[in-house]
């Protein structure tokens, strides 16, 4: 990635933030990874201490998303990150266990940009993620709006 | 109110009126009878007053021809004689209509017999004055007139007219009274009629009034109570599908959290097994540094298994082993979630009812096990079906799973022979998928329905999933689900569903 994306990691299992990220760094992405392990700090880091989002005016940000956290659903840190002015932009991908295929169709229709369930088994689970990895290294993350 | 109260009261009712009627009837007929008799009682009243005048005319003709007979006798006018044979000539008339009148009555019978004479006797007195007078013996007729009264021809004619007249004040006072009696009677016969009519009448009203009162009561509690019904099944219904529900969420969340552990069990076993490549790698370059062997280079051993020897070996074999029972267990582990989120999936489904063409769907269904039939040595064989109302995708996993395990649990070594019949019973469709494969035992044949349970030699892949799934589908289609098998001599699964299924409060979902 050219400019220096942050990827946030929202993932409450400590055990499949540790093998996400471990793969994402197999497949060569070197970009700074900042985990939170509940929706509330996620959220509070989002959108800073105010709830506008303007602490991250002008950095590009990558979210990764599971959604099923202990505290709030994921559904609802989606709809608040699309509905921001700032951090609109922000690619979201959505990583989470739920093969519902309702569940599947609400995230894409509140914007969020890629889906992929969690498989069991790992080699296509690492593969998934290698393959995100890589997707991570082409895309173009725009700067949050100024 | 009882059926029973309600036909006492109805036929009360019935009763009330056949009573009015009669006493209509009754009222009716005897005033027609009374009018009648007092008409009758009047017109006697009328005969006795005609009777008196008709006596009063016979004694008036008889004092005329006396008095006209005395005035000739005195006077010898000729108008006299005229005026007498005037009168003479109507007194026989006379006594026979009276005769004629009072021929009803025997007294007055006996009273004209006795006046007859004496009427006569007075007629032939005044015949032999006249011819006195005539002849001009007026001596000889004023001594008849004497000998006349002498005898009193004429007081005993009066006698007898008096006898008779008194005769008939009797009848007079009697009839009078009779005629009076009558016109009475009739009257508190129409009074007392009259009043029986209102007071029937009476009792109907408050009856009717009675009654539609009751009906209307009875027919607020209806309505109360087919709210109350109603208010309750709702209810019920609520409470049913929220217990579903719930067991449905609860199956999905159970299903998902567990597979979420599953991912780390797996994921990091997949680690552990790349961490054993490394170790058990440096443990083979390690040894082959102690025995001295020349060592080979680091590029070429990388992927390739490293060579070990005695103990090392074991370990290696092992650790391989216990890494691919685990592994093997989360596969498992992973299907049967699957699988359960797969059935509450199914669950929520909703069903729609449309018309099927049964005989077609099989032979859809078993078109695309061709393959497997074949491989089998199997002939599936379709006997004619009835078509019914029901969900297509349903039925197409009913069917299609209970051919299949016919497929599947056949004897190997003999050709198979499949049936599928169907015939209809009492607004129910009976299908039939029988087989001669290798059966079931009697005591596996309720496990079989339950989730995760198989039965016989379990040498076929599966999960126990197909037949749990099939009776819930079945259940849910408002049938039943059999079985009856013996071991080694083929199974026949028993399908029963509603011809005309429609879509009910149990199995609509919000």
């Amino acid at each position: 990635m050219s400019n220096p994306v942050t990827i946030i990691m929202i993932e409450d299992d400590e055990g499949h933030a540790r093998l996400i990220e471990r793969n994402i760094r197999r497949s060569g992405v070197n970009n700074e990874i900042v985990a939170f392990t509940n929706g509330t700090d996620a959220v509070k880091y989002l959108f800073g201490s105010d709830g506008t989002g303007l602490a991250h005016k002008g950095n590009a940000l990558l979210i990764l998303l599971d959604l099923n956290l202990p505290d709030m659903t994921g559904i609802d840190i989606l709809r608040r990150v699309k509905e921001n002015a700032y951090l609109k932009c922000a690619p979201v991908v959505v990583l989470t266990t739920t093969d519902d295929s309702q569940e599947i169709k609400r995230c894409y229709e509140l914007g969020a940009n890629v889906y992929i369930t969690k498989p069991v088994n790992y080699e296509s689970f690492a593969n998934a993620i290698r393959q995100l990895g890589l997707f991570f290294s082409v895309i173009q993350v725009p700067a949050a709006a100024t | 109110m009882t059926p029973e109260a309600t036909r006492r009261r109805a036929i009360g009712q019935i009763l009330l009126l056949a009573a009015g009627f009669l006493v209509l009837v009754a009222i009716s007929t005897a005033s027609v009878l009374l009018v009648n008799k007092a008409s009758e009682d009047s017109g006697r009243v009328v005969h006795t007053v005609e009777v008196e005048n008709q006596i009063n005319a016979l004694l008036l003709d008889i004092r005329r021809a006396e008095s006209a007979a005395r005035g000739y006798l005195l006077t010898s006018g000729p108008e006299f004689l005229r005026d007498h044979e005037a009168a003479v000539a109507t007194i026989p008339a006379n006594v026979d209509k009276l005769a004629q009148l009072t021929s009803d009555n025997p007294r007055q019978v006996e009273n004209i017999r006795k006046l007859r004479p004496t009427v006569e006797l007075r007629l032939d007195q005044f015949a032999r004055e006249m011819n006195f007078v005539r002849q001009a013996e007026p001596d000889s007729a004023v001594a008849l007139v004497r000998e006349a009264v002498a005898a009193n021809s004429s007081n005993a004619i009066r006698e007898i007219a008096a006898t008779m007249r008194s005769e008939e004040d009797r009848l007079f006072a009697l009839r009078t009274g009779n005629a009076h009696r009558s016109q009475q009677l009739s009257a508190w016969v129409t009074i007392a009629g009259s009043g029986l009519v209102i007071a029937l009448a009476g009792i109907s009203i408050f009856l009717v009034r009675r009654s539609a009162s009751a009906r209307d009561d009875a027919e607020a509690l209806l309505r109360d109570n087919n709210l109350n019904l109603e208010t309750t099944i709702d209810e019920r219904t609520a409470d049913l599908r929220e217990a579903n529900e719930e067991i449905q969420r609860f199956a999905y969340i159970v299903s998902h959290d567990l597979r979420s552990p599953l991912v780390n069990i797996m994921g990091f076993t997949s680690e552990l097994e790349e961490l054993r490549g490394d170790i058990f790698q440096r443990i083979a370059s390690l040894a082959r540094a102690q025995s001295s062997a020349p060592p080979a280079p680091d590029n070429a051993t990388d992927s390739a298994e490293p060579v070990l020897e005695g103990a090392d070996k074991q370990l290696s074999q092992d650790f391989t082993e216990a890494l691919g029972f685990i592994k093997s267990s989360i596969a498992k582990m992973d299907r049967l979630i699957t699988a359960i989120l797969n059935l509450t999936r199914e669950g929520r489904r909703e069903f729609q009812p449309v018309q099927i063409d049964t005989r077609e769907l099989i032979e859809a269904i078993v078109s695309t096990m061709a393959h497997q039939a074949a491989e089998a040595e199997a002939t599936i064989h379709i006997e004619p079906l009835p078509d019914i109302v029901s969900d297509r995708l349903a039925m197409e996993q009913i069917f299609s799973n209970l051919i299949d395990n016919a497929l599947k649990y056949l004897k190997p070594g003999v050709p198979g022979e499949i049936h599928v019949r169907g015939r209809t019973k009492l607004g129910f469709a009976i299908f039939e998928v029988s087989d001669n494969g290798r059966g079931i035992d009697p005591r596996d044949h309720q496990r079989i329905f339950d989730l995760f349970r198989r039965a016989g030699s379990q040498d076929k892949p599966g999960q126990g999933i197909g037949l749990a799934h099939v009776r819930a589908l079945v259940r849910r289609l408002g049938g039943t689900m059999s079985v009856s098998s013996e071991l080694n001599h083929g199974s026949t699964f028993t399908t029963t569903l509603p011809i005309r299924w429609a879509a009910t409060n149990r199995n609509r979902e919000s």
